[in-house]
């Protein structure tokens, strides 16, 4: 196998010699066939349940809403072309839906995303051991129960009558007459990003806080001595140390955009806030699901698909015009 | 440095910290006290420290409730089922996909990878759930989420640390791969096995959407699920409990809620002090750098 080219004499002799001792294709995968059936066990599994669903994608182009027998229609349904894009498009709920999809997956990328980053500094710059496993376990617990339970205190904790922050917000004197958030359209993007940091951010923040901590300390003891601040440590040696995790992570939730949080949502969802609470998500599921309208919401959901994709490509290509390198 | 005086940003630094663990904190002692409170008093408003007219009004309600058992049932059933196949499953595809001999590997990879970045939609996996008869089965809970194409890349990166010489050797002594993935590869990765089934576990134990989406049945559903019918859709006292009337007159919606949501809480309260020692210590992020 050397990839030095020899004299071409050589080169031919060496081919010859090294055929007979490759045994062929179908030889080596029956020899291996231990490793190729639990491989195949995973293609398996992937072609059933995420490829197949691909295949089921054209039932956004044909007329199988409220069918009983989906399989049959996907073959024998007449074909509708883009009627039910246009459909959603000129759905009166579109604009708000659209905005509130992208808006709360901004902002969460933008706010969510850097701030355990933030926090894992934070916790590192603690000198106190005993402190900072404190801070640690009661930062984590909030992961560990569902958004279910996590939301049911906090509308609790926003009930108007017997909630404590609109009372203790209208003893500072911030709110002049009590208001009950879950009512109020406004409130609602706050209400998703403030309760996503309470119970994300601790938990976020581990990887973060192992790459810091698994960064040589004579780093930072060689830049004191040259007179490097605090600040100055974490922005030239915490920062770029950690940058390669920053990625990986950064990469993960981008590969995730659009897919809104489906639990946080429907739990402060309310009639009243729908006009900044209806995502996509929550609408192929209503509409899809309870209503059983399959194309409508299928094309609905590939809908959000392309969008996804197309911010995914546009931030790949700003970034690489801004800051020289894409997000791939 | 231990002598120095903290400086300013120091001092910022611990208060904001403390801070943020009382905001993550008092929520759920306000809620532990609401739960212990007389509901009618509760609705009067103003308890914010202590409870007022202690009562146990509210949990005796929400233990009677059969949807209660029948939840923990579910949930644990699935969360000790799905954590152990899933874990074990995806172990298994990823040792096989990290031996490098293993013809045809770019190709699976890339099968793979591509999910992450393009899927079906809902509609469309719900039929594909449907056509296997897995709506309204308790399977509906462990099959699909049997492999996971992220805890995939995550063992791989493990299972390409553990030095070659270890398959070699038992290949001499005659080990197939599976005895081998079996008897060597799953005791050498404890850590990262013990931190993915960690994540699964709580996966399981917290999710609903795939329970409210593919079951209907009442004997299928999760604890999770119970609660978003108790404090989402107002479905507080299930149809065929009798409550007595002296109990009726110490129990409100918003206290029953909050009791139930002590309930289901304590299971996550007992085991996280183990759990808890387990990732402040570094063992599981120790695991996820190889």
């Amino acid at each position: 196998m050397t990839t030095e080219r020899g004299p071409p004499c050589l080169h031919i002799s060496d081919a010859s010699l090294a055929k007979p001792r490759r045994p062929g294709l179908l030889l080596r995968f029956a020899r291996q066939w231990q490793i190729q059936a639990m491989a195949l066990c995973g293609i398996l599994f992937v072609l059933v349940f995420n490829y197949a669903p691909m295949f089921g994608i054209v039932i956004a182009f044909k007329k199988a809403d409220y069918s009983v027998n989906l399989m049959r229609s996907l073959t024998e349904a007449p074909w509708v072309g883009f009627d039910y894009f246009k459909e959603f498009i000129a759905d009166y709920q579109f604009r708000d839906i659209l905005l509130n999809t992208v808006g709360l997956n901004l902002l969460q990328l933008l706010i969510n995303f850097p701030a355990p980053i933030l926090f894992a500094i934070l916790i590192s710059e603690v000198a106190h051991k005993r402190f900072k496993k404190i801070v640690q376990s009661i930062s984590y617990f909030p992961h560990f129960i569902s958004w279910i339970v996590f939301g049911g205190i906090v509308i609790n904790m926003l009930s108007v009558e017997t909630g404590v922050v609109v009372s203790a917000l209208l003893k500072l004197g911030i709110l002049s007459e009590p208001v009950a958030y879950l009512g109020e359209p406004g409130a609602f993007w706050p209400l998703i990003i403030l309760t996503s940091l309470i119970k994300g951010l601790g938990w976020g923040s581990i990887i973060y806080l192992a790459a810091i901590t698994s960064i040589d300390p004579t780093l930072y003891e060689a830049a004191t001595i040259d007179g490097a601040g605090r600040f100055r440590r974490i922005w030239h040696i915490t920062l770029p140390s950690i940058s390669g995790t920053i990625i990986v992570f950064f990469l993960l939730s981008v590969s995730n955009l659009l897919n809104s949080s489906f639990d946080q949502l429907w739990v402060f969802q309310t009639p009243l806030n729908l006009e900044r609470s209806e995502v996509i998500d929550t609408f192929v599921y209503k509409i899809g699901i309870t209503q059983m309208r399959y194309s409508y919401t299928t094309a609905v959901g590939l809908f959000k698909s392309v969008v996804a994709l197309v911010l995914l490509v546009a931030g790949h290509l700003v970034s690489k015009k801004v800051a020289g390198r894409g997000i791939f | 440095m231990a002598s120095k005086r903290p400086d300013g940003f120091t001092i910022c630094n611990y208060a904001f910290l403390a801070v943020f663990c009382l905001i993550t904190i008092y929520p759920i002692y306000f809620v532990l006290i609401g739960s212990f409170n007389d509901g009618n008093d509760y609705m009067r408003g103003g308890i914010y420290f202590f409870p007022r007219e202690f009562s146990l009004a509210n949990y005796s309600v929400v233990l009677r409730d059969d949807r209660l058992y029948t939840g923990f049932y579910v949930s644990i059933l699935r969360t000790v089922v799905g954590t152990a196949t899933s874990v074990f499953f995806t172990a298994m595809v990823s040792y096989a996909m990290s031996r490098r001999n293993l013809i045809g590997r770019a190709p699976y990879y890339w099968i793979h990878l591509f999910t992450l970045f393009f899927g079906g939609g809902l509609i469309p996996y719900f039929l594909v759930l449907k056509n296997l008869h897995l709506i309204n089965s308790f399977w509906v809970y462990i099959i699909p989420t049997l492999f996971s194409v992220f805890n995939m890349i995550i063992f791989n990166a493990f299972f390409r640390e553990i030095p070659e010489e270890i398959h070699e050797s038992a290949t001499v002594d005659g080990a197939g791969d599976f005895r081998i993935f079996l008897s060597l590869f799953i005791p050498l990765s404890a850590p990262v096995l013990a931190t993915v089934a960690l994540w699964n576990a709580v996966g399981h134990w917290n999710s609903f959407f795939d329970a409210m989406i593919f079951t209907t049945k009442q004997d299928l559903m999760p604890l999770q699920l119970f609660l978003m019918k108790m404090i989402r859709e107002a479905d507080v006292i299930s149809n065929s409990q009798y409550v007595p009337p002296q109990v009726q007159k110490k129990i409100s919606v918003q206290t029953i809620r909050m009791a139930a949501i002590m309930i289901s809480t304590v299971p996550i309260l007992l085991v996280y002090p183990f759990l808890q020692r387990f990732f402040v210590t570094g063992f599981m992020v120790g695991s996820l750098k190889g």
